[in-house]
């Protein structure tokens, strides 16, 4: 459904360069859009996200890997999506998602951003949004009278966008390194198992190897932080871990958690890989992504592009209020400090 | 355009793209109470936007990241008009009280109420259309610019900006309209640029024909003894001439005995000098005195030549005395303006001048120290009302540009020179050093009384009399294109 007030002049199939030549447009994501800034009935219920907490330390083996890298070519792909509150209109809050893929190839960085895509969240539509949210990923459970936060939709709907970027980009290449930001958790609202196993199987098909990268862990392990762990270790290095729990009630993690400190530098991150794939896999991967990209602060320089293209400038910010201003009827009532929501993004990375 | 931000007497504004403002531009801000301010935009600066340079950084000029955008709601357009808003710089110049302009700045319309728009300038320039009104030029936007000359009836004008920007054609034109305008002129012309101004460009004589007289010393301006007082003799001897006290007392008995029989000649003074009864070095240097001035070939014993007095006369109901001093030693330069100058301090006194208007070029290679103080308070107070046209701003004195009455300034990149006439100005240096900067070529800023102390950008208008003193070039355009 296009909306008459809303011109969209893009194709469908928009006209990529390079790999990315048959990646599709989030065409329900737009529609979504507009519908939100219209108004629109649909009845969902909310769900909370658990998320996994500890880990036994018992149960847990761990193993130091020393990487060198390794400098056969290989074309890096990289996804980060941002989000930004715009302000509040009398009957809910407007927000704004982007995301943003950028990859390196011989020495050159591309990228491609998605949006930025306005939305309205309505306080009395938040139900039927979140249902309609859980429609395009799996089907609803019974409905509850509990209305989902704001700040959970605008982190479900900027998860539909990332999750929907992933799965392009997997299917528009191969033999390719993809760093995601964040992890393989499922059994949210957002990654259904199904869907994440998918996502897996799917990369593994096309031999592209998908690397999450997360900053901020709660994961503890030998009563330290996952990620302090490798404080003392000289980089490039990998700390593996083994048979650690996969499953905490209903979310299971689909991938094997690492800490990796691939750079001189006072940071480590957690580096969640498939753990379908076999180990010596894995390490090769990560030898050719520090073989090939440029890391700094541990991070690679592809993931940190995709997450600075995808976050919002306070000019952006702006700007889109003047298109809501402009291409709709809706009336911002609060605008946010812009210097605050700047700082305070709602956009995750490194910097976050 | 919205209201931003005040900070003493300037106010920020934000212009979005499409609100076409430029520097000089003069904005009402209008408010419920039904004042106005009236600021004028004296720098367009870009709009501080927090993370903008983030921004520029990610999307442009970056060689090593290339992508695009798909941008399904055209957000894009939206978010550079954000980027490219302006910062306007204004300055407050009035305050518009039911259509009464007090130059002031105490009141501040309401942030959130206030309506911005711009102000044409013929709205703030004197309006009632008399004969007095001059067209001076054009503001950047082409509408008219008229001046009424009779702001500069009893003023100190000054005329200054770099090499080649426009300031004698300004100056000829403030001429042209004083003449027209019925009022004396007297041009100390150092380039015999002005000698054209009663021919037009074609080189045919123009309805200034009769009104413009040209002098020239030593051709058609030579002196009689007679014509020269002793103070004016003596001025000149000592302070050009450098002749030392005692001669100078000697000199002066001279020159009475000569007096009282009438026998004023320069015979009879080269004579007397060399029976005067004297020591020896008084009477050394009494006759090289003596003749340097018979080589100058300024003085005459013909008492049928021009006097500046007569010609003085004719121009009494408007109409031009053109002093050329192009191909006038430095010595014979500072003996005529002495003259000159002393003349007119006599006519002034005796009435038998009414008033005169004083135009002098590049004045400190002529015009001795004691001269300029006299000039611009002695001298204005008996009716010479003097404007000063220079590229060397620092020539004239800190005080001289306080009394200034009305500046016109042209283009300066130098920022010394720039310094010196904004610390002099009673305008904001702010405002100088801005606008000056930018100037093109035959636009000026005015300032001062002539625009009612609405400062003005003008292209001035093209003249249509006989370019003369035009710089000699070697390569000239006619070798050039033959
Ligand atoms: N407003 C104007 N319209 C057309 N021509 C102009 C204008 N102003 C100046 N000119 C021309 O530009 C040239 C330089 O102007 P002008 O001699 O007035 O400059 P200036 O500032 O007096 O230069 P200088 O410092 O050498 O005395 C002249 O040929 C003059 O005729
Ligand atoms: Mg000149």
């Amino acid at each position: 459904m296009v909306n008459a007030q809303f011109p969209i002049t893009t194709t469908p199939r928009y006209n990529f360069p390079l790999q990315v030549g048959n990646l599709q447009l989030p065409l329900h994501l737009i529609e979504l859009s507009i519908q939100t800034l219209h108004k629109t009935h649909h009845q969902l219920e909310p769900t909370i996200p658990q998320q996994l907490s500890t880990i036994d330390d018992a149960a847990l083996n761990t193993q130091l890997v020393r990487l060198k890298p390794n400098k056969q070519h290989i074309t890096i792909f990289a996804i980060d999506v941002s989000s930004i509150r715009l302000g509040e209109t009398s009957q809910g809050t407007l927000l704004a998602i982007r995301g943003a893929i950028v990859w390196k190839s011989k020495n050159s960085y591309q990228y491609v951003r998605l949006g930025p895509f306005p939305f309205h969240i309505p306080n009395h539509m938040k139900n039927d949004l979140h249902r309609l949210l859980n429609g395009s990923t799996y089907n609803a459970k019974a409905p509850t009278n509990l209305a989902p936060s704001t700040l959970y939709l605008q982190t479900r709907l900027t998860g539909i966008l990332e999750r929907w970027m992933q799965r392009s980009i997997n299917e528009v290449t191969q033999n390719s390194i993809i760093l995601w930001d964040g992890n393989m958790v499922a059994g949210t609202p957002d990654t259904p198992i199904k869907t994440m196993s998918k996502m897996l199987a799917d990369a593994r098909q096309q031999q592209n190897i998908i690397l999450a990268f997360s900053k901020v862990t709660r994961l503890m392990l030998y009563n330290r932080k996952l990620t302090d762990l490798l404080l003392r270790q000289s980089p490039p290095c990998i700390l593996m871990t083994q048979n650690y729990p996969q499953y905490e009630n209903s979310i299971r993690n689909m991938g094997r958690i690492n800490v990796a400190k691939l750079s001189k530098s006072s940071c480590t991150f957690r580096l969640d890989i498939d753990a379908n794939l076999p180990q010596t896999e894995v390490i090769q991967a990560v030898q050719t992504l520090i073989g090939n990209d440029s890391i700094q602060n541990s991070y690679p320089e592809t993931l940190r592009l995709a997450h600075i293209y995808s976050t919002f400038t306070a000019a952006e910010v702006l700007g889109l209020q003047r298109y809501i201003s402009q291409e709709s009827s809706l009336k911002m009532i609060s605008r946010p400090n812009i210097r605050r929501i700047l700082f305070g993004r709602f956009g995750k990375g490194p910097e976050g | 355009m919205r209201l931003f931000r005040k900070e003493g007497a300037t106010i920020q504004i934000i212009s979005f793209p499409g609100e076409d403002v430029e520097k000089g531009d003069y904005l009402k801000i209008t408010d419920s109470t039904g004042k106005n301010l009236i600021v004028q935009v004296i720098d367009i600066e870009y709009a501080n936007i927090p993370g903008i340079l983030e921004e520029l950084l990610r999307n442009h000029n970056n060689s090593l990241v290339q992508g695009e955008d798909v941008d399904p709601f055209e957000v894009a357009n939206h978010i550079a008009f954000i980027q490219d808003a302006h910062l306007l710089i204004c300055k407050i110049r009035a305050i518009d009280v039911q259509g009464e302009l007090v130059h002031a700045s105490s009141w501040l319309p309401s942030r959130t109420k206030a309506r911005v728009k711009r102000l044409t300038v013929d709205q703030l320039l004197a309006s009632d259309k008399n004969s007095f009104m001059t067209h001076l030029g054009a503001t950047t936007r082409r509408k008219d610019i008229h001046i009424d000359v009779r702001a500069l009836d009893g003023a100190l004008n000054i005329i200054t900006g770099k090499k080649g920007t426009g300031k004698s054609h300004v100056s000829k034109l403030l001429v042209l309209s004083l003449v027209s305008n019925g009022a004396p002129v007297v041009v100390l012309d150092l380039n015999g640029e002005y000698t054209g101004l009663n021919r037009d460009a074609s080189g045919k004589p123009n309805s200034y024909q009769d009104k413009i007289l040209v002098l020239t010393p030593g051709k058609n301006f030579k002196l009689t003894l007679n014509q020269l007082n002793i103070r004016v003799m003596l001025s000149i001897l000592v302070n050009t001439l450098h002749l030392p006290g005692t001669s100078a007392r000697e000199f002066k008995r001279i020159w009475h005995y000569l007096n009282e029989r009438n026998a004023l000649t320069l015979t009879n003074l080269g004579e007397a000098i060399r029976d005067w009864k004297c020591n020896q070095h008084v009477r050394d240097a009494l006759f090289s005195r003596y003749y340097t001035l018979l080589h100058s070939g300024l003085l005459t014993d013909q008492a049928a030549c021009t006097s500046l007095e007569s010609e003085l006369a004719k121009i009494q109901h408007g109409g031009g005395v053109i002093i050329n001093l192009r191909d006038t030693s430095l010595t014979n330069r500072y003996i005529v303006v002495e003259y000159v100058l002393a003349k007119l301090i006599e006519l002034l006194t005796k009435r038998r001048l009414r008033s005169i208007f004083l135009f002098a070029e590049e004045a400190h290679l002529y015009l001795r120290e004691t001269y300029w103080n006299d000039i611009v308070t002695r001298m204005r107070h008996f009716g010479a009302f003097t404007t000063f046209v220079t590229n060397q701003p620092d020539t004239i004195r800190e005080s001289i540009y306080r009394q200034a009455d009305s500046l016109f300034l042209f283009n300066f990149t130098s920022s010394h020179d720039l310094e010196t006439i904004s610390r002099a100005s009673k305008i904001d240096s702010e405002t100088i050093k801005s606008v000056a900067r930018d100037l093109p070529p035959h636009h000026c800023l005015v300032l001062g009384n002539v625009v009612n102390d609405f400062p003005v950008v003008a292209k001035i208008r093209e003249l249509d009399v006989l370019a003369m003193g035009e710089t000699r070039l070697f390569f000239s355009e006619s070798q050039g294109s033959s």
